[in-house]
C-alpha cells in the first residue's frame, strides 16, 4: 500500500516535471507559424497626381481610416470642402520607414493641388499606407497577425480579464473556484461544459493541446497552466494569449489573434478599435462561430453588450462609455467578395514558389509589397462582371454562363496591376487570366507586321495583295483562309491591312517574310513555348493566356523592349530586412523604329479599323493602340492594347470552348475601352525615333499625299527617313470616295462591330 | 561594397558636370514632359537634330531622385532601385527618370541594366539634345566598366557631338 502510494505519487512527480519542461521549452522558444502579409500599391502622392477628392475618399475608406472631427490618432482624417486632412499610420515600405504624421492635402476635381505637413511646408511627395490584401497561409490554415504589447489598446487585456478570468492577475493558472463551480454544472449536465478555465488554461488548450475535452485532458492543461505560470509573467502570457485565441473562419483560413481578427472584422489595426469594437473581438472568444457577427449579428450584438455591461459592472469603463457603446452598430466591414483578391494572389503565390519554398511563405512572416492597385482591381472586376451580363443579354438565355478575363499592367515599369480570373470575384477557383491558353486569333498580326517591317522591304504604306490564299499543306490537303467578310480586297496598304484584320492580306505577308520569323518574334516577345510554325500561325493558330498576350505587348507598349510582368515588387523578413526584390529589367528585342511603325498602324485600328467602337466609350482626345482577335466560330474574344499609363488585355468566351457569337470588336474591345476609360487613361505619346519622318498617305492605297490633296481618307504615319513613296498622281484637288466607296465602307465597319 | 560605393560617387561625378541639376539647362522649361515646338513639316535631319524639347523632371520625381542618390551613396541600392522606380511610375516617358535608374544600376554592378536603360532613355529623349547626350554619357560608362573601351569612345563622342561647346 505504502509503497503503491510512493509510487503513484514519485510517477506524478515524474509526469508533473516532465510537462513542466517540454511546456516550457516549446513556450520559451515559440514561434507562430506567420503566413506571408501580402500588401497593394501604395497610392502615390505628390501635386499633379490624378486623384480626386473622390477617389483620395475611396482609398481612405479602403484602409479604414475614419473621419473624425479632431485628428486625435493615427488612422483619422478630416474632410473640409476641397482639403482634407490625414493622420498617417507608421507604416514600413519597401524603402523605408514612415512615421505617424499629419497630412494636409488639397484637391481639385482631377488631381492634387497641394501637399503640406503639419506646418505647413510642402512636401514633395508621400504614400499612402500600402494596403493589406491577404495573406499566404497554409494548407492547415491558421492565419494570425503577432501584435506587441505596445500595439495592443489597454482596454483589451482589461476587458478579456473582467469577461474571461477575473483573478487572472493573482492565480496560480488555475482558478479552483471556477474549477469547483464548473466541475458541478458538468456533473449535473453530465457532460463538460465550456467555463472554468483561466486564461492561461485557454491559452495552453489553443498552443499545446487540440480541443477534444476529457477529463485527462482537462487535468493536463490544468498542470499545464500551472507550469507556464511558475515560469513566465502575466504580461507574457497576457500577449501570447492575444495573439494564439482562434477567433474566426473565413473558408479555409483560421483567424487568430486579436491582431488578425481587427484586419478580419474592421479592415485595420488593432490599436485603433474603439470600445465598441473592442468589446466584439472579446464576445467572440466563446465562440466565433455562434457569434459570429457577419452570419449571426443579433447574437454577436447581444454579447458584444454583455461584455461592455460586465466591464461597466467592474468599473473598467464607466456606465456611460458602456451605454454609448451598446448604442452603437456592429460595424464590421462588409467584405465585398473580391475584397481579397484572388486572382491576383494567386499569381504572387506563382511568382514566389519559384524563389521560395511553401513554408517560407506560410510560417516565415515575410511582407510582401506587389503592384496591385486597388482602383484598377475594382474597376477591372466591376466592368468585366457587367459587360458580360450586358452580352448575355443581347444573346439571350443560354445554358453556359460567359465568362471572361482581365489583366491590366502599367506599360513602362512592367507592373501588374490588375488580374481578373473569371466572372466570380472573389472565388478562387479557375484563374482564366493565367491558365486558360486560347488560340490568339488576330491578336497575332501586329507581330507578323512587325517581322516584315524589320525585313526593312515593307514600311507601314508598302502594298501587300488582299487575295484568295492556297496553301497546300504537307499532309496534301490545302488551307484556304478567308476574310471575316468574305470579301477580297485587292491590293492594300499594310497599315489598312492591319488595322481592319484582313486574314488573307495577312497571309501574304507572313509567306513572304517567313513563318519561322514571326515564331521567333513571338518568342522574342516572350511566348515561352516554341508556337507550331504552320500558315495558320499567322491568323494567330497559336496558344496563349490573357497574361501571356499582355506580356507580348508589354514589348510594344515599351518601344522594343523586353520587361518580365511583375506583380512582386519586394520582399520583406519579419525583422523588415530585405530579402528580395524584383528589380525593372529591360532586354531589347525590336529596333524602337520598327515598333513604333507597328504602334502607329495599331493607332489606325482604333482610328478607323476594327476598334473604332471604342472611339465612341474613350475621350476623343485620348490616343490609344489596340488589336481585336476572334477565333473561328466565334469562340474567342480578345481585345489587346495599351495607352500611355496602361496596358490591358481581355478575353470573352465560354469555358467550354463553345462559340460565343461575339467578335473580338464586340465583347472583349467592350470591356477594354470601358476599363481604360473608367481609369482615366492617359494618351499613349511616345515620341517618333530620329530614324522615322512623318508623312501623309492616302489610307486606302498607301499613296503620300501632298498639301491640299489631304482629305478625310488622309492618315499622318512615320515610314523611315529614306523611304521614297508613290505619291497620288494628278492630285488637284481632294477625290472624295464615291457615293458606292463610301456605302461599302459604311457596311464594312458595320459588319467588323 | 567600398567598391561599389566608391564607383558610385565616381559615376555620379561624372554625371555631375551635366546633370538633371546642372545651371547649364535653360530657364523655366515645362515641368514633367516634353513641348514639342517643332513646325509639323519640318524634315528632321539626324546629324545636327534642333532640339524640340527639353526634358525636366516634375518636382515629386525629383524628390525621389535626391532620395536615391543619399540611399545609393549609403550602399543601399536595393534601397535607391525602389526610389527610382517610383520616380519612373510618375514618369515613365521622361528619358531623365531612365538614366537615373541606369546610374544606380550602373552603381550597383549592374552595366548590361544601365546601357538597356540608356538605349531606351535614348528612344525616349528624341529631339532633347541635352537628354540624349545624358543618355550616351550613361551608355559610354556602362561599356567602359565592361571593357569595351573602343565602344565607349564612340558613344561619348556621341554625346560630344550633341551639345553646344
Amino acid at each position: 500500500m505504502f509503497v503503491t502510494a510512493i509510487a503513484a505519487i514519485a510517477g506524478i512527480a515524474v509526469y508533473a516535471y516532465y510537462l513542466d519542461r517540454s511546456v516550457t521549452q516549446q513556450f520559451q522558444g515559440r514561434r507562430w507559424t506567420l503566413p506571408a502579409q501580402v500588401y497593394a500599391a501604395p497610392l502615390e502622392l505628390y501635386v499633379g497626381a490624378p486623384l480626386s477628392m473622390t477617389d483620395l475618399c475611396a482609398e481612405l475608406a479602403r484602409l479604414q481610416y475614419r473621419a473624425t472631427q479632431k485628428l486625435d490618432r493615427p488612422g483619422t482624417y478630416r474632410r473640409q470642402d476641397d482639403r482634407i486632412d490625414i493622420a498617417l499610420r507608421a507604416t514600413r515600405f519597401t524603402d523605408e520607414v514612415r512615421p505617424a504624421q499629419v497630412l494636409s492635402i488639397t484637391a481639385g476635381v482631377r488631381s492634387i493641388e497641394a501637399l503640406r505637413d503639419s506646418a505647413g511646408q510642402d512636401i514633395p511627395i508621400l504614400r499612402l499606407d500600402p494596403l493589406l490584401i491577404g495573406s499566404i497561409f497554409p494548407t492547415h490554415g491558421e492565419d494570425r497577425i503577432v501584435v506587441t504589447p505596445a500595439e495592443v489598446p489597454a482596454l483589451l487585456p482589461a476587458a478579456l480579464k473582467a469577461v474571461e478570468d477575473r483573478k487572472f492577475d493573482t492565480h496560480h493558472g488555475v482558478d479552483p473556484e471556477a474549477v469547483v463551480r464548473a466541475l458541478w454544472v458538468d456533473l449535473r449536465s453530465r457532460q463538460i461544459a465550456q467555463g472554468g478555465s483561466t486564461l492561461t488554461q485557454q491559452l495552453v488548450k489553443s498552443y499545446f493541446l487540440n480541443s477534444r475535452q476529457t477529463m485527462g485532458r482537462k487535468v493536463r492543461e490544468a498542470l499545464m497552466a500551472i507550469a507556464l505560470e511558475a515560469h513566465f509573467t502575466k504580461s507574457d502570457l497576457m500577449n501570447a494569449y492575444i495573439n494564439e485565441i482562434y477567433l474566426g473562419q473565413d473558408g479555409d483560413r483560421a483567424v487568430h489573434g486579436f491582431g488578425l481578427a481587427s484586419q478580419f472584422y474592421f479592415g485595420k489595426p488593432l490599436a485603433e478599435v474603439d470600445l465598441a469594437e473592442l468589446s466584439l473581438l472579446v464576445a467572440l472568444v466563446r465562440g466565433p462561430s455562434y457569434y459570429d457577427p457577419r452570419h449571426h449579428p443579433e447574437r454577436a450584438l447581444a454579447r458584444r453588450n454583455l461584455v461592455l455591461k460586465l466591464m461597466a459592472d467592474l468599473k473598467v469603463i464607466s456606465p456611460q462609455d458602456a451605454a454609448s457603446a451598446a448604442s452603437r452598430a456592429l460595424g464590421v466591414t462588409t467584405r465585398a467578395a473580391g475584397a481579397y483578391y484572388p486572382s491576383y494572389l494567386d499569381f504572387v503565390r506563382r511568382t514566389l514558389r519559384r524563389d521560395y519554398p511553401e513554408s517560407d511563405l506560410t510560417q516565415e512572416g515575410l511582407k510582401i509589397y506587389t503592384s496591385l492597385e486597388p482602383r484598377a482591381q475594382d474597376e477591372a472586376e466591376q466592368t468585366l462582371d457587367r459587360e458580360l451580363a450586358r452580352l448575355e443579354r443581347t444573346r439571350g438565355p443560354t445554358s453556359a454562363s460567359l465568362d471572361g478575363a482581365l489583366v491590366i499592367t502599367a506599360p513602362a515599369s512592367g507592373d501588374v496591376i490588375a488580374i481578373v480570373g473569371g466572372r466570380r470575384i472573389g472565388y478562387s477557383g479557375f484563374n482564366r487570366a493565367l491558365d486558360a491558353a486560347r488560340p490568339m486569333g488576330s491578336v497575332v498580326k501586329p507581330f507578323v507586321y512587325l517581322t516584315a517591317l524589320e525585313t526593312h522591304r515593307y514600311n507601314p504604306a508598302s502594298i501587300v495583295q488582299d487575295a484568295p490564299v492556297d496553301i497546300r499543306m504537307s499532309n496534301g490537303t490545302h488551307w484556304r483562309p478567308l476574310n471575316f467578310t468574305r470579301q477580297t480586297y485587292g491590293p492594300v496598304p499594310l497599315v489598312r491591312a492591319l488595322a481592319e484584320s484582313m486574314n488573307l492580306a495577312t497571309v501574304a505577308l507572313g509567306m513572304d517574310v517567313g513563318v519561322t520569323h514571326v515564331a521567333q518574334t513571338l518568342q522574342r516577345f516572350g511566348l515561352e513555348r516554341a508556337p507550331a510554325q504552320g500558315p495558320a500561325l499567322l491568323l494567330g493558330a497559336v496558344n496563349a493566356t490573357p497574361l501571356e498576350v499582355a506580356q507580348l505587348y508589354t514589348g510594344l507598349a515599351n518601344g522594343g523592349y523586353r520587361m518580365p510582368l511583375r506583380a512582386v515588387r519586394t520582399v520583406i523578413s519579419a525583422a523588415g530586412q530585405p530579402l528580395k526584390a524584383f528589380p525593372l529589367e529591360l532586354t531589347p528585342i525590336a529596333q524602337p523604329d520598327v515598333v513604333f511603325e507597328v504602334d502607329q498602324m495599331l493607332q489606325q485600328v482604333i482610328e478607323r479599323g476594327t476598334g473604332r467602337p471604342a472611339r465612341a466609350v474613350l475621350p476623343a482626345d485620348v490616343v490609344v493602340v489596340g488589336k481585336s482577335g476572334t477565333t473561328s466560330d466565334l469562340r474567342d474574344s480578345w481585345f489587346a492594347g495599351f495607352s500611355g499609363s496602361h496596358l490591358a488585355v481581355v478575353w470573352v468566351g465560354y469555358d467550354d470552348n463553345r462559340p460565343t457569337g461575339f467578335t473580338g470588336a464586340a465583347a472583349a474591345l467592350a470591356i477594354w475601352s470601358r476599363v481604360l476609360a473608367g481609369l482615366g487613361t492617359t494618351s499613349w505619346s511616345a515620341a517618333m525615333p530620329e530614324s522615322l519622318t512623318e508623312v501623309s498617305i492616302d489610307y486606302f492605297t498607301g499613296l503620300q499625299i501632298e498639301g491640299a490633296c489631304a482629305n478625310t481618307n488622309t492618315i499622318r504615319i512615320g515610314v523611315p527617313v529614306s523611304t521614297q513613296l508613290a505619291k497620288k498622281p494628278g492630285c488637284i484637288a481632294a477625290v472624295a470616295p464615291s457615293a458606292a466607296e463610301r456605302l461599302a465602307e459604311r457596311l464594312r465597319a458595320i459588319i467588323h462591330q | 561594397m567600398t567598391v561599389r560605393i566608391a564607383s558610385f560617387f565616381l559615376v555620379v561625378i561624372l554625371a555631375a558636370c551635366r546633370s538633371l541639376f546642372s545651371p547649364e539647362r535653360p530657364p523655366n522649361p515645362p515641368t514633367g514632359s516634353a513641348t514639342p515646338e517643332a513646325p509639323a513639316n519640318a524634315a528632321p535631319s539626324p546629324a545636327v537634330p534642333a532640339p524640340t524639347r527639353q526634358y525636366r523632371l516634375g518636382s515629386a520625381a525629383s524628390a525621389l531622385v535626391t532620395q536615391a542618390h543619399v540611399r545609393a551613396a549609403a550602399g543601399d541600392f536595393p534601397a535607391a532601385t525602389a526610389t527610382l522606380e517610383r520616380a519612373l511610375r510618375i514618369e515613365p516617358e521622361n528619358p531623365l527618370a531612365w538614366i537615373e535608374l541606369g546610374r544606380v544600376q550602373l552603381a550597383a554592378g549592374n552595366a548590361a541594366q544601365a546601357d538597356n536603360m540608356g538605349h531606351k532613355a535614348l528612344g525616349l529623349a528624341a529631339g532633347d539634345p541635352n537628354a540624349q547626350a545624358a543618355a550616351w554619357r550613361l551608355i559610354a560608362d556602362s561599356l567602359r566598366v565592361r571593357g569595351r573601351n573602343q565602344e565607349a569612345s564612340m558613344a561619348s563622342a556621341r554625346a560630344e557631338t550633341l551639345l553646344p561647346r
